[in-house]
């Protein structure tokens, strides 16, 4: 899955708790979950869990500390799926 | 230094589905999952939890500067319910931090603190949640004057000495809440460091 691809997951994962239509329409790269799509913070656990089921990984405290961007939850998904084809 | 934070539970409600599996675990340590799995008002207590461990946040990502997403590291201990109050503490990394809440029916609030003493000297306002909601304080309060920083973090002016320190302002569905520490008492000694 490239960028783009992994982009546009992800703005179907967040759709449902994205506050910002505006921001979500033009989710890219440096889109901020809770500054810009006004995601409340109580669903960005939902968006942790989504993530999860949809590439069939595990997202540790230590990776969703950081999955505040589009662009950490890109480098958390393609690490944990490098990770498991490695295994 | 304090912070806050505030769940509307009518709110919460509708925009969580915590009981969803893997999501207490995201946020709870064992023993936070016990407790709120035989209480009587199981999502009273994992709101409680969650506005504890924002509100400890709040002054972590302050004083730090640095912003991350890890409810599981902010453990909770020492739960006291007295009438529609409790006090807790919240311990993440070296901080260990005061708690106050207040429970309603219909929302929960936290306030987070450094030093017990604050607790006692502590000043907070509801409101309803608008954009307005600095003018809707600075109508009401005769006393302090709510403003943000060059930051674009909230500060309480005393009006009459100008004194200023910082707030914290939470906003959840219905609700607004802002807190600041109050004046210390006219004429107790101040120390000169």
């Amino acid at each position: 899955m490239d960028k783009e691809e992994l982009i546009a997951t992800l703005k179907t994962i967040v759709t449902p708790y994205a506050q910002d239509p505006d921001a979500l329409a033009h989710i890219h790269e440096d889109t901020d979950f809770i500054k810009d799509l006004k995601i409340n913070s109580a669903n960005l656990v939902d968006v942790v869990l989504d993530v999860e089921e949809k590439f069939d990984i595990e997202i540790d405290n230590d990776s969703m500390a950081k999955m505040l961007t589009v662009k950490a939850a890109i480098e958390i998904i393609e690490e944990k799926l490098a990770s498991d084809a490695g295994e | 230094m304090l912070g806050n934070d505030l769940v509307d539970l009518k709110q919460a409600a509708r925009e969580s589905n915590w009981q969803r599996e893997g999501y207490l675990n995201k946020i709870c340590t064992p023993a936070e999952q016990e407790l709120i799995l035989s209480a009587d008002h199981p999502s009273t207590l994992l709101w409680l939890f969650w506005t504890m461990k924002e509100a400890s946040y709040k002054v972590v990502n302050r004083l730090s500067g640095i912003r991350s997403y890890a409810p599981h590291s902010y453990v909770c201990s020492g739960l006291i319910f007295e009438g529609h109050e409790a006090t807790a503490s919240v311990n993440f990394d070296s901080y260990h931090f005061f708690i106050k809440a207040v429970l309603t029916e219909e929302m929960i609030h936290s306030s987070a603190v450094l030093r017990k003493e604050q607790l006692q000297n502590m000043n907070i306002h509801y409101l309803s949640n608008s954009p307005a909601y600095m003018d809707d304080f600075n109508q009401n309060c005769r006393e302090y004057l709510l403003s943000k920083n060059l930051a674009g973090l909230p500060q309480i002016t005393h009006r009459r000495t100008s004194k200023t320190r910082e707030a914290s302002v939470s906003h959840h569905g219905r609700y607004t809440a802002i807190l600041y520490s109050g004046l210390p008492y006219s004429g107790s000694p101040q120390s000169a460091g």
